[in-house]
């Protein structure tokens, strides 16, 4: 990959809308289930958590982006091997995890139900399906939907 | 100012090294012609040279030569022409034969050789001298004949009279063969990636038509592949994504070579993908088979119908026409001929024009050796076929010197092939010449990175760093002005070659056992020495810091520099140039101007006519906005943008090219169906 800051940006963006979302909301109606490990749960209940990670991986990466934009400065290239993306991407997840156990989330609901063993399980399964698709998602989905992207820097719409 | 007589030597070239069969002498100003009919003034006569085959042109300021749409072409030096300029550094190759321009200072030396009563007799009798060597089972005839007068109204000049022509006039002459809404002058692979973004945004084949020489839209890169030694199983400098056959860069040569791989169920296939996951920082960076590009493009010209879009002949000329269109004047190849008429135009509304690489380069030292002894065949552009070398030196064990000249990318598959060669012959040493030495912290430097540099050679992926195709760097380049462009050029530029393990380690290798020898600077003086061993190149280089001389005695020089850039070395885009006064873009290092100056958009606004539109592409565009034209992503880059130009113009069939037709397309590409 060849990005450029913007391009970063509305690339994770269009992670988070195109594959981010649609799998959080699976992962929610789960969490709002009986609390087996035990798939599957159908039912129509909804819990926001899953949607509070999901964010919260969003905000850290759009932190992280102008970081990023700056080592690959000192890159002949300019670019970001695939290798990077996919190691800085479990390095978000780890700071997501260590926001979390600090405490950010710690206004939506007890303290008791949210740091259960059982809920960090849930969110890197829940990550890990996220940055799957995604991760398929740069290496060429993006492409076959929308050809421009990978000539404008990461950044969509039209020449 | 050329001094009359002009004396040509005519070579042949048999079996074994040339022969001067003939030494003519031209009297005066004139258009002589070539060929194999008794008519022509110049006389050729085996059934390789047609019966019309060219035209020398000598007039007060200059010799031009000029091709007349023959079956085998003419050539200087390795460029086939099709009207050039002829400065006699070069050759003109005509099947079998060479025409060497005897240099004209010493013409003096040999006037004792060629009497002037001589060269009257020539024009008389049909011949001048003895024939050096006897012409082996054919009837080979050169002989001169006396000058035409000059004819003004060739072929396309009679009907492009001016800047803009009829195209009524043109539809009822009987040079017209068409009209196409969409056309594009090269059919080369520049060509061919618009066609297929064309056909895939929604374009009938019937409306899409390419004229060039060659039905095969890699054929001319397929030819310097092979010459620059890169076979059908050797690799490209070129990245998995760049795929001329798939305008969406997915699936890859990385996951097909590995899909290929696991079919058969060879895991170390799996190898590829990793290495475009983790290119340059953890693995080495993916790099496809010619052979496998090349079967790719076979089927996907299959697919797009490229035959019934290709037109075969050679473009002379291009007009705006009355009708805001383009008309493009081209000769056919002779087994097309109507009633013995070759001379076309064809009228197209969106004009695409991507002819490519003009000619190959000769530094000037090795062009003059060329010219002073022309019967040796020791000096190659690697571009060149010079398959002779490699046969010379592997089939003789004598010790063997061979200079490889240039840092880039050739150079290292030369070396490469060398080290090949001395699997036969031990004897063989490598006299690597480069410009000057470069040390680690001295490569090039942009802002905050710099390049890195190995054994004095620059180290890159590809011919420019990767953002230049579409990242932070095409932006740059994309927004600055035409000043700011070139100094951005300039930082970014040079010569490089590719980091590859295995190249790195021959030179290891050759510089622990000593066959390989790098050396530094210009050659002061080369000359042709007599040694036991027979005829060799000796070379002196001038020296460079305070180092001592260095003397060099070669058996052959292989010049690794490249192909020349330079439009002007195009008949064709020279007389388009000077005619619509069209922009050029800036030279690096304040040289000559570059290419053709187009928009971000790949259209060369100096063409527009009113609602028809030209847009160019390729190494013709270099730069312009974007640094890596001359590769396989940047002609997907430049045809994306100009198709997707005309999309908002309205041009009939061309798609926006949303992301559901895009889905449903790519779908098609993968199941092969027609677009």
């Amino acid at each position: 990959m060849v990005p450029t800051l913007k391009g970063r940006w509305l690339t994770r963006i269009l992670l988070f809308l195109w594959v981010g979302v649609p799998i959080t909301f699976l992962f929610s109606l789960y969490v709002a289930g009986p609390r087996s490990p035990v798939l599957p749960y159908i039912g129509w209940h909804y819990d926001i958590l899953p949607f509070q990670i999901l964010s919260l991986i969003l905000l850290v990466g759009l932190v992280m982006d102008p970081i990023y934009f700056y080592a690959q400065q000192f890159r002949w290239e300019r670019d970001w091997p695939f290798a990077y993306f996919f190691f800085f991407s479990i390095v978000e997840f780890v700071i997501v995890l260590a926001l979390v156990w600090w405490g950010v989330l710690d206004f939506t609901r007890p303290r008791s139900q949210l740091h259960t063993s059982e809920n960090y399980l849930l969110f890197t399964i829940h990550f890990g399906c996220v940055f799957l698709l995604s991760f398929i998602s740069v290496l060429g989905l993006i492409q076959i939907f929308m050809i421009r992207w990978r000539f404008k820097s990461g950044e969509w719409g039209r020449m | 100012m050329i001094r009359f007589p002009i004396l040509l030597d005519i070579y042949q070239r048999g079996d074994g090294p040339l022969k001067r069969v003939e030494r003519i002498s031209l009297p005066e100003i004139g258009d002589y012609s070539i060929g194999r009919a008794s008519e022509n003034q110049i006389v050729l006569d085996t059934p390789e040279v047609s019966k019309r085959h060219a035209w020398l042109l000598l007039r007060e300021d200059g010799i031009a030569v000029a091709d007349r749409g023959s079956t085998n072409h003419t050539y200087i030096g390795d460029a086939e022409v099709d009207q050039s300029p002829w400065d006699g550094a070069l050759p003109v190759r005509i099947a079998q034969f060479e025409i060497h321009l005897v240099a004209q200072s010493a013409i003096g030396e040999t006037r004792v050789n060629v009497p002037q009563d001589n060269a009257t007799r020539a024009l008389a009798s049909g011949s001048a001298g003895a024939p050096a060597a006897a012409p082996r089972g054919q009837s080979i005839e050169v002989a001169l004949n006396a000058p035409n007068a000059p004819d003004e109204m060739r072929f396309p000049r009679n009907v492009f009279k001016s800047e803009i022509v009829s195209s009524t006039e043109i539809k009822a002459s009987e040079y017209f063969a068409g009209e196409s809404t969409y056309l594009s002058v090269g059919a080369g692979l520049g060509s061919f990636v618009w066609a297929d973004h064309l056909r895939i945004f929604g374009v009938a084949k019937s409306d899409i038509r390419a004229i060039g020489d060659d039905v095969i839209p890699y054929a001319n890169y397929q030819r310097l592949c092979r010459n620059s030694q890169i076979p059908p199983h050797e690799r490209l400098r070129s990245n998995s994504q760049s795929t001329p056959d798939n305008i969406w860069g997915f699936p890859g040569y990385a996951s097909r070579e590995t899909w290929k791989d696991l079919k058969e169920f060879r895991f170390g296939g799996l190898k590829h993908i990793f290495q475009v996951f983790g290119e340059a920082s953890l693995a080495q960076t993916f790099t496809p088979r010619s052979g496998e590009v090349f079967k790719s493009i076979d089927k996907e010209a299959q697919r797009i119908g490229w035959r019934e879009m290709f037109v075969s002949g050679r473009v002379l000329g291009i007009r705006k026409t009355n009708d805001e269109r383009y008309a493009v004047a081209f000769r056919v190849p002779e087994d097309q001929a109507r009633g013995g008429l070759r001379e076309r135009i064809m009228i197209g509304k969106f004009l695409h024009i991507s002819t490519g690489y003009p000619a190959t380069r000769f530094t000037e030292d090795l062009q003059a050796f060329k010219a002073r002894f022309p019967e040796e065949a020791r000096v190659f552009n690697a571009y060149e076929n010079h398959e002779v070398v490699y046969r010379s030196i592997e089939q003789n064990p004598m010790p063997a010197t061979v200079v490889v000249r240039g840092r880039g990318i050739v150079a290292s598959r030369i070396i490469q092939r060398l080290y090949e060669a001395r699997s036969k012959n031990k004897n063989i040493t490598i006299v690597h010449q480069m410009r000057n030495p470069i040390a680690k912290n001295e490569g090039y430097r942009y802002k905050r990175a710099q390049r890195y540099v190995y054994n004095h050679i620059e180290n890159q992926a590809f011919n420019w760093p990767k953002a230049c195709w579409g990242g932070q760097l095409l932006r740059e380049t994309e927004r600055a002005s035409p000043e700011e462009r070139v100094k951005i050029y300039e930082a970014l530029g040079g010569t490089t070659t590719a980091d590859r393990r295995d190249w790195r380690n021959i030179i290891q290798l050759g510089v622990g056992d000593g066959w390989y020898k790098p050396v530094f600077g210009h050659f002061e003086t080369l000359e042709l020495v007599k040694t036991d061993q027979g005829p060799k190149i000796q070379m002196r280089l001038k020296p460079q810091r305070n180092q001592p001389p260095v003397e060099v005695v070669a058996d052959f020089v292989l010049d690794c520099t490249g192909l020349i850039g330079d439009i002007t070395h195009s008949p064709l885009l020279r007389d388009l140039a000077e005619t619509y006064k069209l922009l050029r873009t800036l030279g690096v290092g304040g040289g000559k101007p570059g290419g053709i100056s187009v928009t971000p958009d790949f259209e060369i606004a100096g063409l527009r006519n009113g609602s028809g539109r030209a847009y160019a592409a390729g190494q013709i565009t270099l730069g312009g906005p974007q640094p890596g034209v001359d590769t396989f992503l940047g002609m997907q880059y430049s045809a994306l943008r100009s198709v997707d130009h005309m999309a908002v113009l309205g041009a009939p069939n061309v798609s926006l090219f949303g992301p559901l037709r895009s889905f449903s397309q790519w779908i098609k590409w993968c199941t092969n169906a027609k677009p």
